[in-house]
């Protein structure tokens, strides 16, 4: 302060006796005289003043002196003393940081640097004006001013990022300074870049296309590579800058050979292995794993993965990795990214994956680098971020690689001979039937990898036989597992609350991933009948699942239950008849959908169900009668709504562990209470979420019309019933015409037969009276004597004719009758012509009983026997 | 991998003329009829000979949009090579070139070698700007001209390698200082290159400090 306060006398002259100036009183003399002073002299010390004051007082040096301190940069470049003064209090008064000697200045709000800085960068010329400082070779200027950019890029990146992209040579400028032979510039220049390039794409490819790469290249290796200081691990992270998500600066980076040139960071050979390493040179090559990394990204194009993976083979960048891998001395985390990094590295790429296969490790008996990472994996003893390493490098190591996932499915079966040797297989067996829960899961999941894509290994492992237990029969894997599955879930329902739930999580994801893309499993599960405690009767798997969602309390374990439940009903109709029918299934789906709890997890937890519960409908086949795909419908609509199931339903998508598992198929949980959600699922819920709100909203528009059609408006339903009515009749329709005119026919075919009759009935009685005549005629001349035989033989001939008509008659009667009975249709006119045939056979009777009455008289007449009845028919 | 020098082009000029095109034509043998717009600058890159030896060329295709200008004037400085590129079925975009040009001319090195190519010359039905007209405009700033045609691929390798001769001439006229990076010439790595990539052994250390200078 002393110091302080003779500065000022200096500059300003000593203060009148007994009345010490305020700091706002002084900043104000000071500007003033910054601005007007004609002596470059005096304008030089009230700057030096105002930087001295500008740590404690930067409120008021920051409002009364920007605009004048602005001038100083653009007037006073011939200065550099004075320009170096104005940078630093601008530094000052922007700083991100709170200075020591302000700490007790209630006056200095807490982002008093950023507002600063947006009042700065109101005017972009005054950006410029810095730029263009930065062409200034005067060592104070020059750092100044690279400070002063890093301190305005802190507080506003963004802003400053767009105003230096439309700047000319802005950033070509900056890239300028990294060749500056002054190492304090160069290395603040750095820490510059790295600020100016982080989330900029176009700012990336600037600084790519002025050299970038080469000249960090070059600092890294006269540092020293990953021996050196904390300057090559700031040049990786600029590199890791421009390659971060940038697909055109990676193929610069591949076509610039700058891969080749990564190679010597990874030299393993070094003599520091006894000494450990130093956390810096940790710091080091996690930066340069990272870089690696970043060029083998499965989130890279493909094209660019491929080429990017061979050059790291051709180059021996691979084979560098892999003796980091086997070297010892090599701290955990490093190991753990090397690992993973070499996972990458192999991802898909047949050659590489082989080159993997055939590294052997140092060990005694030599060793294939997969048994030995495999052994790491299912040895709980290891850190839980390096198994998981080892996992998704083997997962990567398998990854569209068929030779490798038969060999390993190979190790497993029985012919396999030597025995005495630890194959991988062996040692997943051994990891899947440990009691650490951990381990299970890992080996389950790596034998799942081992199966992805593949249905010929998936028969494969189906014939594989373990004896469980020395002199038991041997029991099939699939047996096994499901034998564990059994025991985890026993024991999770008995003593829940003291048993790791994440045993549970673990077996559920596996069994999820088995079921994936596979509805033969799916059915096949459904058969898996558990004995869930000894003596009672066997359940099966699913009703054990159901169950144990409904009592368990654990989060994990409801999402694992929920995640696999979902797995296996998708696209399984039998799975979900099955899970219908146990009871209170879908009451608790209903009832967790709808519950209210605001927590994070109960979100997630709701979302998930309401997925599930969307599924029973979408994949429902209506075999069970009491949750039919409509009654469900109706259940959802009515029960939670579809507003609310929607909300409830993109629950899951908004959850940060599905985002995080969705974004990469490594699992990336830092401690075991972490794991939620697991990337098979997000891939599932992805492929489902929209045709299931489809199927959903078109059931909903159905039920619509379905209700309309009562208000009277046409709907299909109800037409299509009235069209198939419409062709019923029609059909009914034809044949009723048919019918009628086989009957018309027939009608015709009688009336003509009757006609017939009729005319022959007239014929008949025509000659009927003709007989009549005649007999009256021989009535009337009985005494011809003469002529009585000819009269005889008169009669007999009548006789006979008589006879003949009597059967004509009576046939015809007869024809008469039937054409009656038959033909009832035709009442009316048979009715009148039955009438005239009644009077006729009347008539006929009467005239038969005549002729018989005749034939007895000309019986008696003719002789005395034989001419009576004539006689008698005479009288 | 070898080469002998490598040179940056940027290639310039009016959206939508086929600057994508024509390095997709150059460096993958393809043509993509989409007009998919570039969103700052892209990244390709070729390797050919000229003399006998090898030259990479790495070309940053800039985008052709006004609101790109700014960036796109960052890439001027570095480049040796550029390609200035218009459409003969468009006569705006050959009104635009003065404006490219003084652009170009402002923010390069005095030595860029600058080709001014006229695409799709396969379009000769919708042609609005004569061959004579391109050639003149060379004629007068001192440009090399060429017609091609991005779909057909005809003059496509011709403009590239044409330019790479001129800028390999006045490396040769000793017209360009190769030491300094800015002007977007590296000498090749040389005799190390083969050092590195055959010491993935134990010659890592020797394969280190032959690739590390360059």
């Amino acid at each position: 302060m002393d110091f302080l306060k003779s500065g000022l006398k200096t500059v300003l002259g000593a203060p009148e006796p007994g009345q010490t100036p305020s700091a706002g009183e002084t900043v104000e003399r000071l500007v003033e005289r910054v601005e007007h002073s004609t002596l470059l002299e005096d304008r030089r010390d009230a700057c030096r003043a105002l930087k001295a004051m500008s740590r404690k007082y930067r409120v008021e040096v920051g409002a009364q002196g920007m605009n004048t301190l602005k001038q100083v940069l653009e007037l006073d470049r011939a200065d550099n003393e004075t320009i170096n003064y104005a940078l630093d209090t601008l530094s000052n008064i922007m700083s991100p940081s709170q200075f020591e000697e302000e700490e007790d200045n209630p006056n200095v709000p807490m982002n008093i640097g950023e507002q600063f800085t947006e009042m700065f960068i109101k005017d972009h010329n005054n950006i410029q004006l810095v730029l263009d400082l930065l062409d200034e070779y005067d060592f104070r200027v020059r750092l100044s001013a690279v400070q002063l950019l890093t301190s305005l890029l802190t507080n506003r990146p963004k802003d400053i990022q767009e105003i230096i992209l439309v700047k000319p040579m802005g950033v070509s400028k900056m890239m300028d300074l990294l060749s500056d032979t002054r190492e304090v510039i160069r290395n603040e220049t750095l820490l510059l870049l790295i600020k100016l390039t982080k989330g900029n794409a176009n700012i990336q490819k600037i600084v790519a296309f002025e050299n970038a790469f080469d000249r960090l290249f070059e600092i890294v290796s006269s540092e020293g590579y990953s021996e050196g200081g904390i300057i090559v691990e700031d040049c990786l992270l600029l590199m890791l800058n421009l390659l971060k998500n940038n697909s055109s600066n990676i193929h610069f980076f591949k076509e610039g050979s700058y891969i080749q040139k990564m190679l010597p960071m990874f030299d393993a050979t070094d003599d520091g292995e006894e000494l450990g390493w130093s956390p810096q040179k940790v710091s080091n090559v996690h930066c340069m794993l990272q870089i690696v990394r970043t060029l083998v990204s499965p989130s890279n194009s493909a094209q660019l993965l491929a080429s990017c993976q061979k050059i790291m083979k051709y180059a021996g960048l691979l084979d560098a990795l892999c003796s980091i891998l086997m070297a010892s001395g090599v701290p955990a985390d490093i190991l753990t990214e090397t690992i993973n990094t070499v996972g990458e590295a192999v991802r898909g790429d047949v050659t590489n994956q082989d080159f993997l296969g055939n590294v052997m490790a140092p060990s005694n008996p030599p060793r294939p680098a997969i048994v030995v990472l495999l052994m790491s994996m299912v040895n709980e003893k290891q850190p839980f971020s390096l198994r998981c390493a080892v996992l998704y490098c083997f997962q990567c190591y398998l990854y569209r690689n068929e030779a490798g996932q038969a060999s390993l499915v190979q190790t497993l079966l029985p012919s396999s001979g030597d025995a005495t040797a630890l194959t991988s297989g062996q040692l997943l067996c051994g990891g899947l039937f440990s009691s650490d829960a951990l381990s299970n899961w890992f080996s389950a999941a790596a034998l799942m990898h081992a199966l992805a894509d593949n249905p010929t290994q998936k028969e494969q492992l189906l014939r594989v036989l373990l004896a469980s237990n020395i002199g038991s029969s041997p029991q099939s894997l699939l047996q096994l597992c499901t034998q564990l599955l059994q025991h985890s879930t026993k024991m999770q329902v008995k003593v829940s609350q003291l048993l790791d739930a994440l045993s549970n999580w673990f077996s559920a994801a596996a069994l999820m991933h088995a079921l994936a893309d596979n509805p033969t499993q799916k059915e096949q599960l459904l058969r898996v009948l558990l004995a869930s405690n000894i003596g009672s009767s066997p359940q099966s798997l699913l009703q054990l699942c159901t169950q144990l969602l409904q009592h368990s309390t654990k989060m994990q374990v409801k999402v694992a239950l929920l995640m696999l439940l979902s797995q296996w009903m998708s696209h399984c109709p039998a799975a979900v008849s099955a899970f219908l029918k146990v009871p209170g299934g879908v009451g608790y789906l209903v009832n967790q959908t709808c519950s209210n709890d605001h927590d994070d997890n109960e979100y997630l937890l709701q979302g998930l169900s309401a997925f599930l519960l969307s599924i029973c409908i979408h994949f429902n086949d209506d075999s069970v009668e009491n949750y039919s795909k409509d009654s469900l419908k109706q259940l959802l609509l009515k029960r939670i709504g579809m507003e609310t199931f929607t909300a409830k339903l993109s629950e899951v998508t908004k959850h940060e562990s599905y985002n995080k598992a969705a974004k990469h198929p490594q699992l990336r949980v830092k401690s075991p209470a972490e794991i939620m959600i697991d990337y098979e699922f997000c891939r599932l819920f992805k492929s489902l979420e929209s045709v299931i709100t489809q199927s959903l909203a078109v059931k909903q528009e159905n039920g619509v019309a379905d209700s309309g059609s009562d208000r009277g408006s046409p709907a299909g339903d109800s037409l299509l019933q009235y069209k198939t009515l419409i062709r019923q009749q029609d059909a009914r329709l034809h044949e009723l015409t048919a019918q009628l005119d086989a009957l018309l026919q027939r009608n015709q075919q009688l009336q003509s037969a009757l006609n017939d009759a009729t005319a022959s009935n007239s014929h008949l009685k025509d000659e009927n009276t003709l007989l009549k005549a005649q007999v009256s005629a021989v009535n009337s001349l009985p005494n011809q004597s003469q002529q009585v035989p000819r009269e005889d033989v008169k009669v007999k001939e009548h006789e006979a004719r008589i006879q003949e008509l009597t059967a004509e008659v009576s046939r015809l009667g007869q024809e008469l009758v039937t054409s009656r009975e038959a033909h009832k249709m035709a009442a009316d006119e048979l009715e009148k012509l039955r009438k005239d045939q009644d009077d006729l056979l009347e008539l006929l009777a009467d005239q038969d009983a005549k002729l018989n009455e005749y034939k007895m008289r000309l019986m008696s007449l003719g002789q005395a026997v034989e001419e009576a009845p004539s006689d008698q028919n005479l009288t | 991998m070898a080469y002998a020098y490598l040179f940056k082009y940027i290639i310039i000029g009016d959206t939508g003329v086929g600057k994508s095109c024509l390095l997709l034509q150059f460096t993958d043998k393809r043509f993509q009829p989409v007009h998919d717009l570039t969103i700052g600058v892209e990244f390709g890159a070729r390797m050919i000979t000229i003399d006998g030896k090898q030259i990479k060329l790495q070309i940053w295709d800039t985008a052709g949009q006004e609101a790109f200008r700014s960036i796109t004037r960052s890439y001027y400085r570095g480049a040796a090579g550029a390609l200035l590129v218009y459409d003969i079925t468009r006569r705006d975009t050959f009104n635009h070139l003065t404006t490219w040009l003084e652009d170009a001319r402002q923010h390069s090195n005095s030595n860029m070698v600058i080709m001014l190519i006229g695409n799709k010359s396969d379009l000769e039905s919708r042609r609005e700007v004569k061959k004579e007209e391109g050639e003149a405009f060379a004629r007068e700033h001192g440009l090399v001209f060429m017609e091609t045609s991005a779909k057909t691929a005809a003059n496509v390798e011709e403009a590239f390698i044409n330019t790479a001769k001129e800028i390999y001439e006045k490396i040769q006229e000793g017209v360009f200082d190769i030491n300094n990076e800015a002007n977007g010439i590296k000498i090749g790595p040389q005799h190390s290159a083969a050092g590195g990539a055959s010491g993935a052994g134990g010659a890592g250390a020797g394969g280190a400090a032959g690739g590390g200078c360059c």
